[in-house]
Order: structure tokens, then sequence, then C-alpha cells
């Protein structure tokens, strides 16, 4: 315990709040017989202006160090009056308020039993308040750029908006170049935007950018430290070309290995040597070292290095390693659809994968996008136009078995088919079977009784996952409870928007949470919404929940905005006060501390042999100090003696 | 005057949920047993059974901790933290010689100002029937020099 210093009691009546329920005149007889009070002071409404002054002039001039304000909440007015105390030079960790109206005046019918709690309330900030510590509030220098995992839409919206207000930006992307699932896509339902349009410029915009540093055909291994403060290691693999190329694409006619296109969903074919599609960020090419004959039986001519104009081409590239230093991480690391052949119920019922002219959403995406496999044309596997198509909604979805979500964005996706297929001929029949339709906007809604008015038929089953094709003749049968059986020469899946694959390791290397439906987790629904469990790290788009295009947009933006508005360059960033502390004389090195601890902020120190906390990271819940066996953690402003003070403090 | 037994109850509440949930309570004039009196932690995690014991021990007739619903901790998983140190503190309350009946673990959210009514009545009511809690042995002892 620390010399003894005086302190300070302020009573609030609180208008009527207060004082119509707590006996004022004798609380304040009794806290005036108390032994450790040195003032008593009693107001009618501390926290109103004239209050306020009252405060200031009281403390002043009762020279007192400890504060205790006997009102409201803390969570009211603590700051409002720690604020006050910080102006007349009392340091705010000596702050402290019994809370007598929440807590005690509005719940306690009877004014004796208010007054006696009230007074047992007091007594207890009175037993705390000998251990009280002054807090020390500290800042740190930040860093401001950023880390981009994902270069999808939202990665690249963040990129742009960062890069504008002179940040930094590394954007990285497992692929071989940016884009993500949007750029697969020819038209954004429901205004039919042409995506490769929208996302051109975009592209341009960002391989034009000094401040944005692309690095794909790249995975994030590690990522330490916290906000202001992060280092990230990201493995670049190797590509065998070098960044000198431009994608003039000389090389690919004298390429003599041929392979399934990715960019395609393995329905094209690329050379060995390839891009994933003409113009794309970063220009240059990869060569495919599975496939590759220089790689594989030596027996090329290596053709490719001859063609090439720039010399870009080298066998012997290896992998590199990279070292950023950011402040914040945005995760665009986007979803993965659903695959209808890889659970056994919607194996079983759609034989997605052994019946001809059955084809995913993604799949009928690539197939109607005019840089596609058949250039747009949308045909069946003998050459010839479709006449009868069936999409079939929530594959995956809405099922206590697989999905037991609703993605939000499939149905617009699958209204979309008829679109398409209308445009390029007006014949083709068109039904939807579905068993429940979702539209988040009036914009889409309005494109289904468009699309509905213009021919096609929606049709619901009583049972979506009863939903199955077969195969009759040449035609697939579908049947579905609750609807007549119906021949179509062609059926779509609308599957369902699943967490990317790389979701659990990136959750696991960044420390940060997934939800229950495997999507990270946000650190609040709504006003931390694009924040994950972690200061300083982001989550945009659908690595968050399955999100539309303009949504993942939104997401992009709002998260950007938050990282700049709270890193800027030369301003320091406060750090949290009521940190964890560890008395290096009493640990004993258990780590027990460093296995309850949720973020990772208390570190082994092997030199020293104890447990140290990182108080930056540290969020100051103060577990590790609750299982501490040798009371070498201290939570700070809740340590062990100022609680057990407090728990006698009840019983006076 | 009255001489009825009004059990007197110790409630460690999370900063972040249950005591703002007793506030709540408070701001809907929520009325509840007088004699449960608040210590207020940052998260239920923070509470050892050192401090549960420590209010046994200088009076309390039973004791609350109260802390984020399970997958809403303020600090992602306290709340598990506590629930694993009390499930186990509760069946060796026993070996202390309290009834393990004087000793709650439960959730409230910061919204739920009537379920903080409730428990803190409910405890009560269970206590009453308990009786003043008298300690024997070396746990008086300890209590006696406190």
């Amino acid at each position: 315990m620390e010399e003894k210093k005086k302190t300070i009691l302020y009573l609030c009546n609180c208008g009527k709040n207060i004082a119509e329920f707590i006996n004022m005149d004798e609380l304040q007889t009794w806290a005036k017989s108390q032994g450790n009070i040195d003032a008593v002071e009693i107001h009618d409404l501390l926290c109103a202006p004239n209050g306020k002054s009252f405060f200031k002039e009281k403390l002043n001039a009762s020279k007192a160090e400890n504060v205790i304000i006997a009102a409201c909440s803390p969570k009211m007015h603590e700051a409002t009056f720690s604020k006050l105390a910080e102006e007349a030079s009392v340091n705010s960790g000596r702050v402290l308020m019994a809370n007598i109206r929440e807590q005690c005046s509005w719940v306690t019918k009877d004014k004796e039993h208010a007054t006696k709690k009230a007074k047992h309330l007091i007594s207890a900030a009175l037993a705390k308040a000998p251990f009280l510590e002054n807090i020390e509030h500290r800042s740190l220098e930040c860093l401001t750029d950023l880390l981009i995992i994902g270069g999808g839409v939202a990665g690249i919206e963040a990129a742009i908006t960062a890069s504008r207000a002179g940040r930094k930006v590394y954007i990285v992307d497992k692929n071989i170049s940016l884009g993500g699932h949007v750029i697969t896509t020819e038209e954004v339902a429901p205004h039919m935007e042409c995506a490769p349009c929208m996302l051109a410029p975009r592209l341009a915009m960002i391989k034009n950018d000094p401040n944005i540093q692309v690095i794909t055909n790249a995975e994030v291994k590690a990522v330490r430290g916290f906000k202001g403060n992060f280092e990230a290691k990201i493995k670049v693999k190797k590509r065998y070309i070098e960044n000198s190329c431009i994608g003039c694409e000389a090389c690919f006619p004298v390429c003599p290995v041929e392979r399934k296109s990715e960019f395609h969903l393995g329905m094209g074919s690329t050379k060995a040597v390839y891009t994933l599609f003409p113009g794309s960020v970063p220009a240059a090419a990869i060569i495919d070292d599975s496939l590759c004959k220089h790689f594989s039986d030596k027996s090329c001519n290596d053709a490719c290095v001859k063609e090439c104009p720039f010399g870009s081409i080298n066998f012997e590239q290896t992998d590199s390693e990279l070292i950023v230093k950011v402040g914040a991480v945005v995760v665009a690391s986007g979803f993965d659809s659903f695959n209808p052949a890889k659970h056994p119920s919607t194996a079983t019922h759609l034989k997605y994968g052994e019946l001809n002219n059955v084809y995913t959403i993604n799949e009928f995406e690539r197939l109607a996008a005019s840089n596609g496999p058949s250039g747009g044309r949308v045909l069946l596997k003998d050459g010839t136009s479709p006449k009868n198509v069936a999409v079939i909604h929530c594959v995956g979805s809405r099922r206590e078995d697989i999905l037991n979500y609703c993605s939000g964005t499939c149905c617009v996706s699958a209204t979309k088919v008829g679109h398409m297929l209308r445009k390029q001929d007006k014949e083709i029949k068109v039904i939807n079977v579905h068993n429940d339709l979702s539209f988040a906007t009036p914009e889409e809604y309005s494109f289904y009784t468009k699309e509905r008015t213009a021919g096609t038929d929606y049709r619901r089953s009583t049972d979506q996952s009863a939903v199955k094709l077969a195969s009759n003749g040449k035609a697939i049968k579908v049947s579905a409870p609750g609807i007549t059986s119906f021949d179509a020469d062609m059926v779509i899946l609308a599957t369902g928007a699943i967490p990317a694959k790389s979701t659990p390791e990136l959750a696991s290397l960044l420390n940060i949470e997934t939800d229950k439906f495997g999507f990270f987790k946000s650190a609040s629904s709504l006003l931390e919404k694009t924040l994950s469990t972690i200061d300083g790290i982001h989550v945009v788009g659908s690595a968050q929940h399955p999100a539309s295009v303009g949504d993942s947009i939104a997401l992009a933006h709002s998260a950007t905005a938050e990282i700049l508005s709270s890193l800027m360059p030369g301003r320091k960033i406060e750090l949290e006060v009521a940190t964890a502390t560890i008395d290096k004389e009493r640990c004993a090195g258990c780590k027990l501390c460093i296995s309850v601890c949720p973020y990772s902020a208390v570190v082994f120190n092997s030199e020293k042999k104890i447990s140290e906390v990182i108080e930056a990271i540290c969020r100051g819940c103060g577990t590790c100090t609750a299982s501490c066996p040798s009371g070498a953690s201290k939570a700070r402003m809740f340590t062990n003696e100022q609680i057990a003070a407090e728990i006698g403090g009840l019983f006076k | 005057m009255t001489t009825e037994f009004n059990p007197k109850i110790v409630a460690f509440v999370c900063n972040w949920c249950s005591y703002a949930g007793a506030d709540k309570a408070g701001g809907q004039r929520l009325d509840y047993a007088h004699n449960v009196e608040l210590i207020r932690v940052m998260c239920s995690g923070r509470v050892t059974p050192s401090f549960v014991m420590e209010a046994f021990e200088k009076g309390a007739d039973g004791v609350m901790v109260l802390g984020c619903h399970p997958g809403d901790c303020h600090y992602r998983t306290g709340n598990y933290k506590a629930k694993r140190r009390f499930t186990l503190f509760q069946k060796m309350l026993s070996q202390f010689g309290v009834d393990p009946r004087r000793f709650k673990l439960d959730w409230v959210a910061a919204g739920e100002g009537a379920k903080f009514q409730k428990v803190s009545n409910e405890i009560t009511e269970e206590v009453k029937k308990l009786g003043p809690l008298k300690l024997t042995g070396f746990v008086k002892e300890r209590g006696n020099d406190l």
C-alpha cells in the first residue's frame, strides 16, 4: 500500500433519481463519520455544467488524490469525471464510481434498504481506494500501410481506395493474376453491368499505381504483431517467367502441351505456358511445371524461349520470400462454391459430373461469357443450342445436413440464367425450380418480376433437397415433390457459397475467429462490421459472409475508411491502459497465462524463463491474472488486492 | 425492524455484458433483492475461485459470477475459461463446507435487464431456504483472519 492519499467523496442527487430513493442526509452524515474520507461534497446534478465546475473547484480545494463519485453507472459518466479529474491534475486511474443509481436507487423499493446498499457500495469503493494506482497513457508510433489478402473485387477496391489516400498497399493473391470471381462473369445482376468492363479499368489503375505492389501466385505464410505494427511473411511461388513479360502470348502457339484452364473451370484449355485472360494484372504468364515438357521428360526444344521477344522465360526461377511491414490487414479471400458431387445426398440426387449437360451456376457464367470456352454461346455437349433449360435453386443450401444457411446471392444469379439464354435465343424455355426466393433489394426483386414476365417459369417445389435428375434418353428428367416432372436438355445448379478453402489456415495464422458457418467472424455484426476479432485486421467481401458484388465493394470501402481514419501518418495510437503486467521476480514460467490469453499477447522469454505481456496486444481482460498461481500477473485497475479490498468493503 | 433473513449475495459481473445488464435492469426500474451487490471486473475470466471464497469468508451467503453468453465474450473466450474454472470449483465447494447451491455461474447479456433481475431473485430465494452460511473448520479460521 502506498502512503495515505487524501480521498474525496462526491454524492450526486441526480435530481430526484437518487435523492428520492436514498436518504442523502443520512448518507452524508455517515460518510463524514468514515475515517478514510477527507472531504464529502454533495451536489444536485454533478454532470450538469454547474456540477462539473463544482466538481473541479472542490477537487482543487481538497487537494485529494483519490476521487470517489457516488452517482450513476460508470458506463454513463466515468469518462466525464475521469476527464475532469485529469484537468484538475488527478490521475484518472484514481477515479472510482459507486453506482448508486442503476444498481441501487432505481432497483430498491425500500428507502432504508437502498440507503444501506448505497453505504455498502461506497464502502467497497473506499476500500479499493488505497490500492489505486496511477495509470499511464501510452501511445505508439504506427505504420499506416496495408496488406490485402485476396485480389478479387473487394481486395481491388480496398487497394485503390487506400492508395488514393497515399498509403502503400501490398495485395496478395494465390492465383496468378487479380480479378477473383467477378472477372469470370459476363454481367453482374440485377443491373447486368458488364463485369470485365467494370474491372478492366480498375486493374489498369492498379497496374499503373506505384503505391500498389501486386504479389500473385503467392501465399501469406505468417503474420505477427498488432494494429499499427504487423509484419507479414509472404511466399511467392516460382512462375518461370520474369516480370518483364507483358503477356504478348507469342510463346503460346509454339507450346506443344495443352492443359485444362482453371479460368474456364476446366471446360476450356490453355497451353502449359499461359495467362488467365488477356490483359491480366500482372501481365506475366506462368509455366505449369507439372506438365511442361522442359521439366517432365526434357523432350521439348524450348521453342517458347526462342519466341519470347523479352527474354522473360527463366526455367531456373525459384520460390522467393517477401517480408512486408504494415499497420493493418484486409482479408478479402473470397468464397468457394458448394460442389454437388462432394456430398452424398446431392451427388445421388443431382448426378452432377455423371449426367451430360448438368452445370453449376459458375460454369454457366463461363459458358455465357464472351471470353468463355465457347465464345459466349451456351451449347449442349453435342454442339446444338439447348431448348429446355432447368435451373435448380438452393443446391446444398438451407439444409441442416449441408449448408444451414441461405447465401442470399444465388437467387439473383439463378434468375440471370433465363435473361442470358433469351439473349442468345428467344425461344429457349427456362424453368426455375425453387422452394423459396431471396431478393435483397428492390432492384433485385424487380429484376425477378421482369424476367418472370419475359418468360422464365418459376415452379415451387415443397422440398428442394428432394429434387432429382435422371437420364431420360437424350433428355434429363427433372422431378421434385410438389411439381410435375418435366424433361430438360440442360440443367443449371444454383450452388451455395461456402468459405474459401484457405479460410481455416488464414484464421489460424492471423489468430482471428470464424463463425458457425465457417466464414470469418466480425467483431460486431453492426458497428464494427468489417473488423475481425483482432484489432487492425479487417474482413471484407464474401470472406465474411456470402456477399453480392455491390456489398463486397461497400464492405471494402468501409474497412478502408476505418483503417485510413484510425491509422494516420504522424499520429500515434493510444494503447489500452488497463493491461496486464507480469512481475518478473515472481513469475515461475509455468506458461498458464500463455495458454489462456485469447489474443496471444503473452509470450515466453526463453532466455529469462518467464512469461511477458506484449502490452500493445493485451486488451485487459485479466484472464491471465486469474490463472496465475504465483500472483506474478497483475491486471491493472483490477488487481487481486483491489478486488479483495472491494469485496471486504461490501461487508463494512 | 423485521428479523427475516435477507441473504447477502455478492455478484461478480463482467463489464461488457452482465454489468450492463444490471444497469439495464436499473434503467427499466426492475427492482430485485436489495442484498445483491455487485463487483465489476472486465471479464468473467478475471474471476478466480479465491475471490468467491473471499466473499463467502467475509460474510456472503451466496455468490454469483455473471458473464457474456457463450460466443459473445468481449474478449473472445474469457467466459469459457470461467465456465471451466467454476464447473470444477462448484464440485469442490462442499469440501469447503459450502452448499454448492450458494454459488451460481450464469450469463446475462447487456440487454437482459429482466434476466439479471430473475437470477438475482432466484439465488436470493434459494439461499433464503438454505439459511445463513455458517463456515466451519479452516475456512472459518481463514475468514476470521481476513
